[in-house]
C-alpha cells in the first residue's frame, strides 16, 4: 500500500468519526436538543442509553441475533433472485424486460402492509411460531432487496464498454464467452452499487417486519413496543443497536468491494 | 458457515411454501381432517370445558393471542392466574389467526374485534354463536382502558380548560350512552370509515362498557367519567406486576407508584361562576384510534354544542399510529388524549408526567374469544 | 404474416404477455386458496373479486364507494409523495455534488447517509414531529429522508464513472470547474441519476403509505389498516394494494419518460426497461 492509499483510508476513517466525536458532544451537553426543538425524554442522552445496553446486553444480543439472521436471509435470497432475473432479461432481453418492470413493481408495492397477509401465507409452513415467523420476515426482506439488484445487476450485464463487444466479435466469441468474459465480470462493480442500497434496506426490512411478526422477538419488534409505551432510552438503545448491525456490515460489504476491485485491477 | 445454513433453511422454507400451496388441496384436507377429529373428540366433552380447561389447553399448545405492545398485562394476569407461563403469539391486526386456528385463544374487544368475528357484516367473519368468551372482569384481572388525560403542567396551567372540557366530554359520553344509534350516525358524518353496521354494533357495546362497571353493577349517568378507586387500584397492582421494563430507573419508578401519581379527580366537576371562564379556549385532543363509536362521546359533544356552551372549540385529532397519544401530549402537539390506563402507567415510568383527568371506561372490554 | 409477427414482437405484446401470466398464477393461487380457507378474501381474493370491488357502486364506509374512497385517499398520500420526493431528490443530487467536489465531503457525509437510513422511522418520527409541529409536514420529511439515499448514491456513482480520458480532454482544455461538470460529470451522471430516480419515486410512495400509519387521517395507509383492522371489507386492502402497486410502475415509467425528454441520445441498453 502507498503511503498516500494509506492517507486516504485513514482520512476515510478519521474524518467521519472526528464528526461523530463532535456530534457525541453536541448530544450529551443537550446542545442537540435545543437546534432539535426536543428533549431528553424523546432523545435520551447517550450516555443514558449506553447505560441501558450495559444492564441488558444478554437480551439485546439475543434480539440482534435474531434480527440479523433474518436480514441476512432475505438479504442473500432478495440478491440471488435479483441477478437472477437481471440474467433472464440479459439472455432474453426482450421477455426480460417485461420481468423487470414487474420486480421493480415490487418496490411500489407497501410491503409493509402485505406483512399480516403474507404472515397468512406462511401459515401453514410450520405450527412452530418461530419458525414460520423467520420465514415470513425473510419473504418481507426478500421482496425489499430484489428490485435493486436486478436493475443494477441488469445494467451491468448490459452496458458494456463501447466496442468490448464488437472486440468480443472480431475474435470470434460465442455468445456463452460474452458472457463469462465480459458480462459477468462488468456486472461486479454494479453488485455493489446494488448492495450499497440494498444492505441498508435489508436491514430495515427485517426490523419492519418485525413489527408485525407474530413472534413477539427481534430488534425491531423491541422498538416498537418500547416506544408505544413511551420507554424512549430502551427503545433508543435498540435503535443505537440496528445502527451498529447496519455500520458493521455495510463497513465489511466496503471491504469486500476493496478487496475484490483491487484484485479485478491487479 | 452459519450463513450457508441459515440460507439453505430458507430455501427449504421457500419450497415448503411452494409445496404445500400446489399440494394445497391435499395438505389442507388431511388438516382438515384433523382439526375434525380434534373437534369431535372435544364436542362432546365441549359443554363441561371450564374456562381454566380451556386456557390451560391453549397456553399448552402456544396458542393464546395478544397485539403485546402494552395490551398484554391482562393476559399476562389470568395466564399467571392458572399457574401458566406468560408467553402468548402476537396477533396482527386482523382476526386471521384466529380464523385460522394458528390462535385458539385469541384477544379481543367486546365492541370491535368481537364483533368483527361474530357479525356478518363486510370485513367481519360471521362466526355468530358459535364462538364463546372468557371476560376479564369475571376473572378477577381487569384493567381499566380508555381514559382521558393531558400533562400535569397543561392541568396546573390550565385548571378551568381541564374542567370545562372534562365535563363537556362527559355530558357527550352520556347523552352517547344514552342514544346510541343517533351517536353511531353522529360519528359516520365526522367522517369514520367504519362500516356502518360495524359503526352501530360498536356505540352500543361501549356503552355498555361505559354505564357498567367491574362487578357488572350499572353507573349512572351523572356518574360517567369517574375513577372507582378498587378498579384503578387494580389496575395500578398489576401494571406494576406485569409492566416489564428494561431500564432499571423507570422499573424503580413504577414500583413506586400511588394512584395520587397518575390520576386527579379535581377536574370532574366544572363551575363556571365559581372557578371562572377556561384559560385556553382552543384545545384539541387526540384519539387512540381512528374515528369510531369507541371515541363516540367526543363527537356527540361537538355535534351538541356542549364544548360550546363552556367556551371551548375542540378540534379532534384521529390517532391510530405508531406515534402515540402519549408521546403526542408529551410534545405538546395536542393538548388532551384518550389512552389505556397502563399506557399512561408506562409513559409516567419512562418520565412523561401525564395527569389521567376523567376514566371514560368502567370496565374492562378484553375478552378471549374461542371457537365452541 | 409480416403485420403479425411485428405485433407479436411488440413492446406492448411483452407487457400483456407478464401481466396476463402474472394474473394466471395469481388465479392458480386463488382457487387452492378459496378450495381450501374459510375466508379466502383474507389470504388471496380472485382478480375478478378486486377488480368488480373497484367498480362497484355499494359504499364500503357508508358514505363512499371504494373508488370514491381510493381516490381521495390517493390525493392525499401521492400529494405528499410528490412533495417529499421532491425534496429528496433535490438533497440528493445536491448532496451527491458536493461529495463529488469534495473528498472530505464525501468521507463524512457517505457513512452518515446510511446511518440515517439505518434510524428506524419510528425513533425518528417523534423527533421530526416536535421540530415540524404538524404530522402532514412531518409525514413529507420523512418520505423525503427515506427517497434521497437510492438518489445520492445512484448520481455518485454516476460521476465517478467517468472517464479518464474525459477528464484529461477537459484538462487539456484547461475547462474550468464549473465547465467541467456542465459538460461532463452532469450530462455523464444523468443515466445513473434516473436509476435512482427509478428506484426512489415508486419508494416515496410506499413511504408515504407508511408515514400514513404514523398517526391518523385519510391517507392511504390509514385506510389499509382500518381494512386491516376489519372496520371494513377487506377488498379495500386489496384494492389500495393493487392500486399502489400500478401508481409505483407507473412513477417508474413515468422518470423513463423524463429521463427520454432530457437526454433523447439513448444509451444501449437502457431502452430494454422502457
Amino acid at each position: 500500500m502507498t503511503n498516500k492509499a494509506r492517507l486516504n483510508l485513514l482520512a476515510s476513517v478519521l474524518l467521519p468519526l472526528c464528526v461523530a466525536v463532535l456530534l457525541f458532544i453536541l448530544w450529551q451537553t443537550e446542545v442537540l436538543h435545543i437546534l432539535l426543538g426536543t428533549d431528553t425524554i424523546t432523545l435520551p442522552l447517550p450516555t443514558r442509553i449506553g447505560e441501558i445496553i450495559g444492564q441488558n446486553a444478554d437480551a439485546i444480543w439475543e434480539h440482534t441475533q435474531i434480527s440479523l439472521r433474518v436480514a441476512l436471509g432475505g438479504l442473500v435470497m432478495g440478491s440471488v433472485l435479483g441477478y437472477g432475473i437481471a440474467l433472464i432479461a440479459t439472455i432474453f432481453p426482450k421477455w426480460g424486460a417485461g420481468g423487470l418492470s414487474i420486480v421493480s413493481a415490487f418496490n411500489a408495492i407497501p410491503i409493509v402492509a402485505l406483512a399480516p397477509v403474507i404472515n397468512n401465507w406462511t401459515r401453514d409452513i410450520s405450527t412452530e411460531v418461530d419458525q414460520r415467523s423467520t420465514v415470513a420476515k425473510m419473504l418481507v426482506v426478500m421482496i425489499f432487496c430484489t428490485a435493486s439488484m436486478s436493475i443494477n445487476a441488469f445494467r451491468g450485464l448490459t452496458e458494456l464498454k463501447p466496442f468490448s463487444e464488437d472486440l468480443m466479435k472480431t475474435y470470434a466469441a460465442k455468445r456463452g464467452t460474452v458472457f463469462l468474459k465480459l458480462r459477468l465480470p462488468n456486472s461486479i462493480p454494479y453488485i455493489f452499487t446494488a448492495l450499497k442500497v440494498s444492505v441498508p434496506s435489508s436491514i430495515i426490512g427485517a426490523l419492519v417486519s418485525e413489527y408485525f411478526a407474530e413472534d413477539t422477538v427481534g430488534v425491531g419488534r423491541q422498538i416498537r413496543e418500547n416506544i408505544v409505551k413511551g420507554q424512549y432510552p430502551t427503545a433508543w438503545a435498540y435503535i443505537a443497536v440496528a445502527c451498529i448491525i447496519g455500520i458493521a456490515l455495510y463497513a465489511i460489504l466496503m471491504l469486500v468491494e476493496h478487496l475484490v476491485m483491487k484484485r479485478r485491477k491487479g | 458457515m452459519k450463513m450457508k445454513k441459515t440460507l439453505a433453511l430458507t430455501l427449504a422454507a421457500l419450497m415448503a411454501v411452494q409445496l404445500t400451496a400446489c399440494s394445497g388441496s391435499e395438505t389442507s384436507s388431511t388438516s382438515q381432517t384433523e382439526s375434525q377429529a380434534t373437534e369431535n373428540s372435544s364436542a362432546g366433552s365441549s359443554d363441561e370445558m371450564t374456562d381454566e380447561e380451556r386456557i390451560k389447553a391453549a397456553a399448552e399448545a402456544g396458542k393464546v393471542g395478544n397485539w403485546g405492545l402494552g395490551n398484554e398485562y391482562e393476559i399476562q394476569a389470568l395466564l399467571t392466574k392458572y399457574g401458566l407461563p406468560i408467553d402468548y403469539i402476537t396477533q396482527d391486526f386482523t382476526m386471521d389467526q384466529f380464523d385460522s386456528d394458528a390462535i385458539t385463544l385469541a384477544s379481543a374487544m367486546t365492541y370491535n374485534e368481537l364483533g368483527l368475528v361474530k357479525n356478518d357484516y363486510d370485513g367481519a367473519l360471521n362466526y355468530g354463536d358459535s364462538v364463546g368468551i372468557i371476560d376479564m372482569n369475571d376473572q378477577g384481572v381487569a384493567m381499566l382502558e380508555d381514559n382521558l388525560f393531558c400533562s400535569k403542567k397543561f392541568a396546573e396551567e390550565n385548571p378551568n380548560t381541564v374542567k370545562a372540557f372534562v365535563t363537556a366530554s362527559m355530558k357527550g359520553w352520556a347523552y352517547a350512552c344514552e342514544h346510541p344509534e343517533e351517536a353511531a350516525e353522529i360519528v359516520f358524518a365526522a367522517g369514520s370509515s367504519v362500516s356502518a353496521g360495524h359503526q352501530e354494533y360498536m356505540a352500543k357495546e361501549v356503552a355498555k362498557v361505559v354505564t357498567t362497571d367491574t362487578k357488572g353493577n350499572p353507573v349512572s349517568a351523572d356518574k360517567v367519567g369517574q375513577m372507582d378507586e378498587a378498579a384503578m387500584q387494580q389496575t395500578l397492582d398489576l401494571a406494576k406486576k406485569y409492566i416489564k421494563l428494561e431500564d432499571t430507573a423507570a422499573s424503580e419508578k413504577l414500583q413506586s407508584f400511588t394512584l395520587d401519581d397518575i390520576r386527579s379527580t379535581e377536574y370532574l366537576t366544572y363551575d363556571p361562576e365559581k372557578d371562572g371562564a377556561p384559560e385556553k379556549t382552543s384545545v384539541s385532543v387526540q384519539l387512540k384510534w381512528l374515528p369510531q363509536c369507541q371515541f363516540m362521546g367526543y363527537y356527540v359533544a361537538q355535534a351538541k354544542g356542549y364544548y360550546e356552551e363552556v367556551g371551548l372549540t375542540v378540534d379532534i385529532i384521529s390517532g391510530g399510529g405508531d406515534i402515540s397519544e402519549t408521546t403526542a401530549v408529551y410534545n405538546g402537539t395536542v393538548d388532551f388524549g384518550v389512552t389505556w390506563v397502563s399506557n399512561l402507567i408506562n409513559a409516567n415510568a419512562g418520565g412523561m408526567d401525564l395527569l389521567q383527568v376523567a376514566q371514560v371506561y368502567q370496565r374492562s372490554a378484553l375478552v378471549l374469544v374461542y371457537k365452541k | 404474416m409480416t403485420k403479425l409477427k411485428r405485433i407479436l414482437a411488440s413492446k406492448t405484446t411483452v407487457t400483456l404477455v407478464w401481466v396476463v401470466g402474472v394474473m394466471a398464477i395469481w388465479e392458480v393461487f386463488a382457487f387452492i386458496v378459496a378450495a381450501t380457507k374459510r375466508t379466502p378474501i383474507n389470504v388471496l381474493p380472485h382478480v375478478w373479486q378486486i377488480v368488480e370491488s373497484f367498480f362497484s357502486d355499494k359504499a364500503v364506509t357508508g358514505k363512499m364507494t371504494m373508488a370514491q374512497l381510493i381516490a381521495t385517499s390517493c390525493g392525499e398520500t401521492l400529494s405528499r409523495a410528490a412533495i417529499g420526493f421532491l425534496i429528496g431528490t433535490v438533497l440528493g443530487y445536491l448532496l451527491a455534488l458536493l461529495m463529488n467536489m469534495s473528498g472530505i465531503v464525501e468521507k463524512i457525509a457517505f457513512p452518515y447517509l446510511m446511518i440515517i437510513q439505518m434510524i428506524p422511522i419510528l425513533g425518528m418520527a417523534p423527533i421530526i414531529l416536535a421540530i415540524t409541529g404538524d404530522i402532514d409536514s412531518s409525514r413529507m420529511v420523512i418520505a423525503a429522508i427515506l427517497t434521497f439515499y437510492p438518489v445520492s448514491t445512484n448520481t455518485l456513482a454516476g460521476f465517478k464513472a467517468v472517464e479518464k480520458e474525459k477528464h484529461e480532454l477537459m484538462y487539456s482544455y484547461a475547462a474550468t470547474g464549473f465547465q467541467r461538470y456542465i459538460k461532463t460529470y452532469i450530462p455523464f451522471s444523468i443515466p445513473y441519476f434516473f436509476t435512482g430516480l427509478k428506484i426512489s419515486a415508486p419508494m416515496a410512495i410506499t413511504a408515504s403509505i407508511l408515514v400514513d400509519t404514523l398517526q391518523g387521517g385519510n391517507g392511504l395507509g390509514c385506510m389499509l389498516s382500518q381494512s386491516l383492522k376489519g372496520g371494513m371489507t377487506r377488498l379495500v386492502f386489496w384494492d389500495i394494494v393493487v392500486i399502489s402497486a400500478i401508481i409505483g410502475i407507473l412513477s417508474y415509467y413515468l422518470m423513463g419518460l423524463i429521463e427520454k425528454l432530457i437526454c433523447p441520445y439513448k444509451r444501449r441498453g437502457q431502452e430494454v426497461i422502457l
